[in-house]
């Protein structure tokens, strides 16, 4: 919908005011005719009452029966009648009336194709009529409803009152305007509240959106710059290596310099495969429902991990109680659950440590005895290419995501924590609710 | 030329200091954020390569950091960001030049050479100085037109003194340039290489200031 508020304001109100306004003109009118009539009849009554007391000394004075011509007066007509209904006085109007001897009251009667409103009271000594043109009522009335027709000249000079007071009214929205057209896609700034309260959670609302915008925006932007970073190094290090190969002249340093590009293609790979891992995983949301041999997953998972750990005299121990904490799932995604928690756990570990994994039915829980993770880091772990303080491991940063994804698919929550005594320690644990797909 | 490397990834560090060094610079590298903060204090270094991606550290902050200790070396920024306004922001924090990874060993030698000229006030890419042109890119040294072979370190030390016509160079200053901390160095070794300098390009080159130092002799 794009209409002006000014112009809907304006026609709301043109379309209120203007039927009011012809109500107010109709009953105004009503009201100015019942008291013109009433004013006029009870004129004409009193007037023909006035007339019948004279009816005794205009008969006395009668002669002959001779008609008694009055002055006749514009719009106004009279007739007296005595009580054999012969004409005592008439004006020139008078003389159309008809008598109607013994009739008190009021007929409307047609003649000189005028309307005529005439009073007859009779009484014993005749009948008076009092006449009065309606139009001379109407006249009067029409002079009440003119004074309503001045609103049709106050009407438009009140819209353009209202216009401006309106325009004025919505300046802070059109400030408001400026200042969205102005403003940098990727300005998080709040914008200011010193605003009309009706523009207020308007403007609320607009600051938040801007807040999780800002949030996301920023999310995303680290989120590239991760992935770029472990993308874009191991890369770099194959091609720095290579150069080396084609420059250097010392065999020995040449020989170095292969088994550099060697290694940095292993790490690329590994890289590759994670990421085709994480996405296979991201496509899967049902598990194969098959039993699971915890002992079995454990152990292979350990034995993956043996060299690495021999290598840096790590010792890792298993503790199994039972089962663990879910009976059914997908035996291999597990064991590479285990394997990456153990493998970050004998990587990031001083050389020589204690690594354990203990598989019980409430928990699996992962600890070292390494440095742990500084706690502004702590929220992020998990973050795709996301890695914290750096250490001679090296790593993709997707192994925790995988870990992650692994657990959701199995409804399992992964907390993440430093030990009071040193080190990390990672517990799986039963979603309360049911799993997420 | 002394370039220190701040670089986390230990393939990229390991290959940049080994192929600088191969290309005629003498190199540090910190793989470290937080002594990259005092790095440049370490050294006289000409110029500094700085990844961008530390972990825990950024790379910016310890750039900012340098400049607002007065560090005035010329930086490289080396990074896997590359949207515009990345490469904006390095470069408005300091920075004095940007590549992105995978980038080529010989480019980046390349950048460096054209970031110390241009800090030399020096335009063109040859370095002259009498009979004698020095072309930092091919490593090679004319003598009235005739290609001179030179050992690395002579090279490396001509250049030095090609690069700071009119001054005075003790031997310590010197010894700072050509050497790493990787290399250890002879006693005499500074003598040696200028020995050897003035036997293939003259004795009026190099002129030695009692006390003081070494510089180059009148253009003739």
């Amino acid at each position: 919908m794009s209409s002006s508020l000014r112009g809907t304001v304006g026609r709301s109100l043109l379309k209120t005011i203007t039927p009011l306004w012809l109500l107010a003109c109709v009953v105004v009118g009503l009201l100015a005719h019942h008291e013109v009539s009433e004013l006029y009849d009870e004129q004409q009554q009193l007037f023909a009452r006035q007339l019948y007391h004279t009816l005794p000394q205009l008969r006395a004075s009668q002669t002959r029966g001779q008609l008694h011509e009055a002055d006749s007066a514009d719009h106004q007509a009279v007739a007296i009648w005595d009580s054999q209904a012969k004409p005592l006085v008439a004006d020139s109007d008078g003389m159309a009336l008809s008598p109607r001897p013994g009739f008190t009251g009021f007929v409307t009667s047609l003649h000189h194709n005028e309307i005529w409103r005439v009073y007859y009271y009779s009484g014993e000594q005749g009948t008076v009529a009092v006449a009065q043109e309606e139009g001379e009522r109407w006249e009067l009335m029409r002079g009440l409803l003119l004074a309503q027709l001045l609103w049709l000249i106050v009407l438009p000079v009140a819209m353009l009152a209202i216009w401006w007071a309106l325009g004025r009214g919505l300046r802070p929205l059109d400030s408001i305007r400026q200042l969205l057209q102005q403003r940098r896609t990727d300005d998080d700034t709040p914008l200011p509240t010193d605003v009309p309260t009706e523009i207020r959670p308007l403007i609320d609302a607009m600051n938040q959106l801007i807040a999780r915008v800002a949030s996301t925006l920023q999310h995303e932007r680290r989120f590239t710059a991760d992935a770029a970073h472990e993308l874009r190094s191991p890369l770099a290090g194959l091609r720095v290596q290579a150069e080396l190969v084609q420059l250097l002249d010392d065999p020995a340093a040449r020989h170095a310099a292969i088994d550099k590009v060697l290694a940095s293609v292993d790490r690329a790979s590994h890289l590759v495969d994670e990421l085709l891992a994480l996405a296979r995983l991201e496509q899967q949301h049902t598990l194969p429902f098959a039993p699971l041999s915890w002992q079995a997953i454990a152990e292979q998972a350990m034995a993956e991990v043996a060299a690495a750990a021999a290598q840096r005299g790590t010792r890792i121990s298993l503790q199994l109680d039972g089962h663990g904490p879910q009976a059914n799932g997908d035996a291999s995604l597990l064991q590479l659950l285990l394997r990456n928690l153990l493998d970050n756990a004998v990587r990031y570990s001083p050389p020589g440590s204690q690594v354990r994994l203990i598989v019980s039915p409430q928990q699996l829980l992962v600890e070292d005895n390494g440095p742990g993770i500084a706690a502004e880091h702590l929220p992020r772990i998990g973050e795709r290419f996301y890695r914290p303080a750096g250490q001679d491991a090296s790593g993709s940063g997707l192994g925790l995501s995988i870990v992650g994804r692994i657990a959701n698919l199995h409804g399992l929550q992964v907390h993440w924590q430093n030990r009071s005594e040193g080190g990390l320690c990672v517990t799986l644990q039963p979603h309360r609710l049911p799993p997420a797909s | 030329m002394r370039i220190l490397i701040i670089e986390d990834d230990p393939l990229i560090g390991d290959g940049l200091q080994a192929g600088l060094t191969a290309l005629g610079f003498s190199c540090d590298w910190l793989r470290d954020g937080k002594l990259a903060l005092r790095g440049p204090d370490a050294a006289p270094y000409d110029a500094a390569i700085l990844d961008l991606g530390l972990p825990g550290v950024d790379g910016l902050d310890v750039l900012a950091s340098w400049r607002r200790s007065g560090h005035a070396l010329p930086v490289l920024i080396l990074t896997a960001r590359d949207a515009v306004d990345d490469r904006i922001r390095g470069l408005d924090s300091g920075g004095d030049d940007y590549l992105v990874k995978p980038f080529a060993l010989g480019e980046v030698a390349a950048r460096l050479r054209a970031l110390l000229r241009r800090r030399g006030g020096q335009a063109s890419p040859l370095l002259q100085h009498g009979r004698i042109s020095l072309d930092p890119a091919a490593r090679r040294v004319l003598l009235d037109g005739q290609p001179v072979e030179l050992a690395a370190r002579e090279l490396t030390l001509l250049e030095l003194l090609l690069n700071n016509k009119g001054r005075v160079l003790s031997r310590a200053q010197i010894e700072e340039k050509l050497y790493d901390w990787a290399h250890e160095v002879e006693s005499n070794a500074v003598e040696v290489h200028i020995h050897h300098l003035r036997k293939k390009l003259g004795s009026e080159l190099i002129k030695t200031r009692r006390g003081l130092g070494y510089t180059l002799g009148d253009e003739a």
